[in-house]
């Protein structure tokens, strides 16, 4: 069963690699493929901002409290350690490991117990790292440590969004481009939050949707949203996918 | 663990923000002074900005030289180079101009800008989401990339040069003296948001709105992620009228 889901989820992402997609919407459905793969309860893409900082750009699910979860960890916790290693980092029972008391009392607030965090490699380049979020306490065995690695790999592949990358240029222009769709996305959320009465997360999923059914790229149905120039209605109102 | 991507970016953004106020020598932080700190942070020979709100069309406020204005111009005129393609997309740097990729991404500027001695073009997109304000360019002489760390502090100071043009006006009026600009870039997801809210809540663009937010919170002596907090929380609205905010 699991076999199978894992060929579907690839043969997804390969089809949407062949399009003209939107590197937001690729990776957050990716993070809500990590999340029914690996059976973990979140999980975040963080990518580095070019001035040593790391930045979130997509999560399994926009609820502030995860999402600040995982903005913590710009600063301190299993990401940055996995980033600057470029190696994965793994922390089976967060509480008694000791390490990064403002993440981990953080994360028991929401109530996670176990953390783990895979490097996003490009060569000799880090760009980022997959970070996965458990309630139970437990380390992933190592068939799910393989395939999120390679889920890791997909995102990576899909930032450079077939270019050549050949050169780091083209890599900062790529996370560039894609650091600044995010902020498009929340601006874009606030403004559909004010206007028709809505959580900041739902507003993410009514601009998901509606990109989806208009078959709009996510960050240019948010652009037309913050310049004006188009309208959502509510009737297209939040349902939850899955 | 010790969190040292946020000791290596805060020091970046001090160590940055200390050479730009060296160069305002006194006087209030303008664009001008970032270009300058750009050229002696990133070892480039000129450095201009560009600004293009929607009302006006694409307008260089600041070049360090002839040769920077010569290149705006150029740009204008013939409106393709790399601080076009920077006005929609992210950063275009390109290393060498008489590469045959420059040559054939701008079978016009590349040459022309190679003529009148520049190799190198690095334009940095002024831009918050939604936000385009405009472009820094970075002209050298001698063709090459820049390295990890010069690229970096070219990030930081487009991010300065973005804060800069967005306090503007309201600067020397508002913000605390010695007090750094708020950071313009991704950090804060509630900041974005909260523009997004107070576009709605004033019926205003983007600009306007992430103005009139970075403003309040100077005015209040308070942090803009704090500030924006309460905005998305909906324990603070803004109103429309003359100063008629919180």
């Amino acid at each position: 069963m699991a076999e199978l889901q894992l060929g579907d989820v690839f043969v997804e992402m390969a089809d949407t690699l062949v399009d003209d997609f939107d590197v937001i919407e690729f990776l957050h459905v990716l993070t809500e493929r990590c999340v029914h793969l690996l059976g973990v309860s979140a999980a975040g893409i963080l990518l580095t901002d070019g001035r040593d900082t790391l930045q979130v750009v997509a999560a399994s699910s926009e609820r502030t409290r995860l999402l600040e979860l995982f903005q913590l960890q710009t600063d301190q916790g299993p990401c940055v350690d996995c980033f600057h290693t470029g190696r994965p980092v793994s922390v089976a029972d967060l509480p008694s490991a000791g390490r990064w008391p403002r993440f981990a009392a953080a994360a028991a607030e929401v109530g996670f117990a176990a953390v783990h965090a895979l490097p996003m490699r490009l060569r000799a380049e880090v760009i980022g790292a997959l970070n996965l979020f458990d309630t139970d306490a437990g380390a992933l065995d190592e068939g799910k440590l393989r395939i999120g690695q390679a889920l890791a790999d997909v995102a990576t592949i899909g930032l450079l969004q077939q270019r050549a990358v050949h050169r780091r240029d083209v890599l900062t222009e790529q996370l560039q481009t894609a650091l600044n769709s995010r902020v498009l996305i929340e601006q874009a959320k606030g403004v559909l939050a004010e206007r028709l009465h809505l959580d900041v997360a739902d507003a993410f999923t009514l601009l998901r949707n509606s990109a989806r059914s208009r078959n709009r790229r996510l960050s240019e149905l948010a652009q037309a949203v913050v310049d004006g120039s188009e309208q959502i209605p509510p009737a297209a109102a939040p349902s939850h996918p899955h | 663990m010790f969190a040292w991507g946020a000791v290596m970016s805060a020091g970046r953004r001090l160590r940055l923000w200390s050479l730009v106020v060296e160069q305002a020598h006194g006087v209030p932080v303008a664009v001008e002074h970032v270009c300058a700190a750009a050229m002696s942070a990133t070892g480039v020979t000129g450095a201009a900005v560009m600004v293009m709100l929607s009302a006006t069309p694409r307008e260089t406020v600041y070049a360090s030289d002839r040769v920077a204005r010569e290149l705006e111009e150029l740009t204008l005129t013939l409106g393709e180079g790399p601080g076009v393609d920077a006005v929609t997309g992210g950063p275009v740097l390109a290393a060498d101009l008489t590469a045959s990729d420059c040559l054939a991404r701008w079978p016009v500027f590349a040459p022309a800008a190679a003529h009148v001695g520049v190799r190198a073009v690095f334009a940095l997109p002024l831009q918050v989401g939604g936000i385009r304000l405009g472009v820094l360019g970075l002209y050298r002489a001698r063709p090459g990339v820049l390295d990890r760390g010069q690229l970096a502090d070219a990030l930081v100071l487009a991010d300065t040069a973005c804060a800069v043009l967005l306090d503007g006006a309201q600067r020397e009026r508002l913000r605390p003296e010695g007090r750094r600009p708020e950071q313009a870039g991704p950090r804060h997801p509630e900041v974005h948001q909260a523009t997004g809210m107070i576009m709605v809540q004033l019926g205003v663009g983007a600009v306007a709105a992430l103005i009139r937010l970075r403003a309040y919170a100077y005015a209040h002596d308070r942090r803009l992620r704090d500030v924006a907090r309460d905005v998305v929380a909906r324990r603070l609205r803004f109103d429309p009228g003359p100063d008629g905010d919180g």
